[in-house]
C-alpha cells in the first residue's frame, strides 16, 4: 500500500469526522484514521491548533470532535490543492 | 562601452513601465491566488512557489526603477549614475531579489529532497544572492556579468533536471518543465539586458513579449488550477 502523505492523512482524519455526522469521539477517530497513536496525537494537535477541528460536549457530557468551517473548507479544496501541487511539481 | 542614446532610453521607458507593470501584476496575482491554498494546507512547496513570485515582483519593480533612473540621470549604464551610491545600491537590490526568486522557485521543486535542512539550504541561497549582487556591483566586466548570469541559470536548470528525473508524473503529459525552463531563460536574459543595455538593442521588444508570454501562461495555469478563475 502506498504511504500516505501529510495532506492525505489530514484529509482522511477530517473525512472520518465528516462521515460521522460531524461528531465523533477521539478513540473511534483514532481507530478509523489508520495511523499510530503518537502520529494521531501529532496530527490531532495540529488540527486543533489550526482550527480545523474543535472539541465539543454532547448532551450526556461526552467529549466529541467536530469540524470547524476551516475544516470543511479544507475538505472542499483538498482535490484542488493536490492537483495544483501535481501540476506545478511542488 | 558606448550605451544606447538617451532619447532611445526615454522612448523605451514607456514600454518598460507597461512591461514591468504587467509582470508585477501577474506575479502578485499568482502570490494572492495561492494564498488560501497555502493557508489551508501549510504545504511548503506552495509556500516557496508563491514567495518566488513575490520576489520576482520586487525584482521587476527594481528593474523598471533602474530604467527610470537611467533616463532621469541621462546615463547609459546603471553603475555610471551620479550620485554614486544610487546606481550600485539599486543594482544590488535588483540582483539580490532576482537571484533569490530563481533560487526560491528551484527550492519549491526540490524542498522534499532537502526537507529538514531548509534553514541551511535557504541560508546558502541568501548568501549566494548577496555574493552574486556584490560581484555584479564591484565589477564592470561583461564577461563577469555573463558568467554570473550563466551561474544562476546553471543552478536553476540543475534543479529542474533533478526534479524532472525524480518526478512521479513522468507518464502524465506535463509541460510545466518547459514553462519553468523558459521562465529561467527569459529571466536571465532580463538580467543581461539590465547589466549590458546595448546587448538586446534591436530584440528588446521580442524579449519583453516572450517574458510576458511565460508569466501570463503561469498565471493562467495558477488561476485555472487554484480554482480562482
Amino acid at each position: 500500500m502506498k504511504k500516505r502523505g501529510r495532506l492525505e492523512i489530514i484529509k482522511d482524519i477530517l473525512r472520518v469526522i465528516q462521515e460521522n455526522r460531524n461528531s465523533i469521539r477521539q478513540t473511534p477517530l483514532l481507530r478509523k484514521s489508520n495511523i499510530s497513536t503518537s502520529k494521531f496525537k501529532e496530527y490531532f494537535n495540529e488540527l486543533l491548533e489550526k482550527d480545523f477541528v474543535k472539541e465539543t460536549k454532547s448532551n450526556s457530557g461526552e467529549k466529541r470532535i467536530a469540524l470547524t468551517q476551516k475544516g470543511f473548507n479544507f475538505l472542499e479544496r483538498y482535490k484542488t490543492i493536490v492537483n495544483f501541487i501535481e501540476e506545478f511539481e511542488l | 562601452m558606448a550605451g544606447p542614446p538617451v532619447h532611445s532610453l526615454i522612448q523605451g521607458v514607456g514600454i518598460e513601465l507597461i512591461y514591468s507593470f504587467v509582470i508585477i501584476l501577474s506575479s502578485l496575482m499568482i502570490y494572492y491566488a495561492t494564498k488560501e491554498m497555502y493557508e489551508l494546507s501549510s504545504y511548503k512547496g506552495i509556500k516557496y512557489f508563491r514567495q518566488a513570485f513575490l520576489l520576482f515582483a520586487i525584482a521587476y519593480f527594481f528593474k523598471s526603477f533602474i530604467k527610470i533612473l537611467l533616463v532621469y540621470f541621462g546615463a547609459s549604464r546603471i553603475i555610471d549614475i551620479n550620485p554614486r551610491f544610487m546606481g550600485p545600491l539599486t543594482l544590488f537590490i535588483f540582483m539580490f531579489f532576482g537571484s533569490l526568486a530563481v533560487f526560491y522557485l528551484v527550492y519549491s521543486l526540490m524542498w522534499k529532497k532537502w526537507n529538514g535542512k531548509s534553514n541551511v539550504i535557504l541560508g546558502i541561497f541568501y548568501v549566494l544572492s548577496i555574493a552574486i549582487s556584490f560581484i555584479i556591483i564591484t565589477t564592470r566586466q561583461i564577461e563577469v556579468f555573463i558568467g554570473v548570469s550563466l551561474f544562476i541559470f546553471a543552478i536553476a536548470i540543475f534543479g529542474l533536471y533533478i526534479t524532472h528525473k525524480q518526478s512521479k508524473n513522468k507518464k502524465k503529459k506535463n509541460n510545466i518543465y518547459v514553462i519553468y525552463t523558459l521562465l529561467f531563460v527569459f529571466w536571465i536574459l532580463n538580467i543581461i539586458e539590465v547589466l549590458i543595455p546595448s546587448f538586446f538593442q534591436f530584440y528588446q521588444i521580442l524579449l519583453y513579449l516572450a517574458s510576458l508570454g511565460v508569466f501570463l501562461t503561469i498565471l493562467y495555469k495558477v488561476l485555472r488550477k487554484s480554482g480562482s478563475d
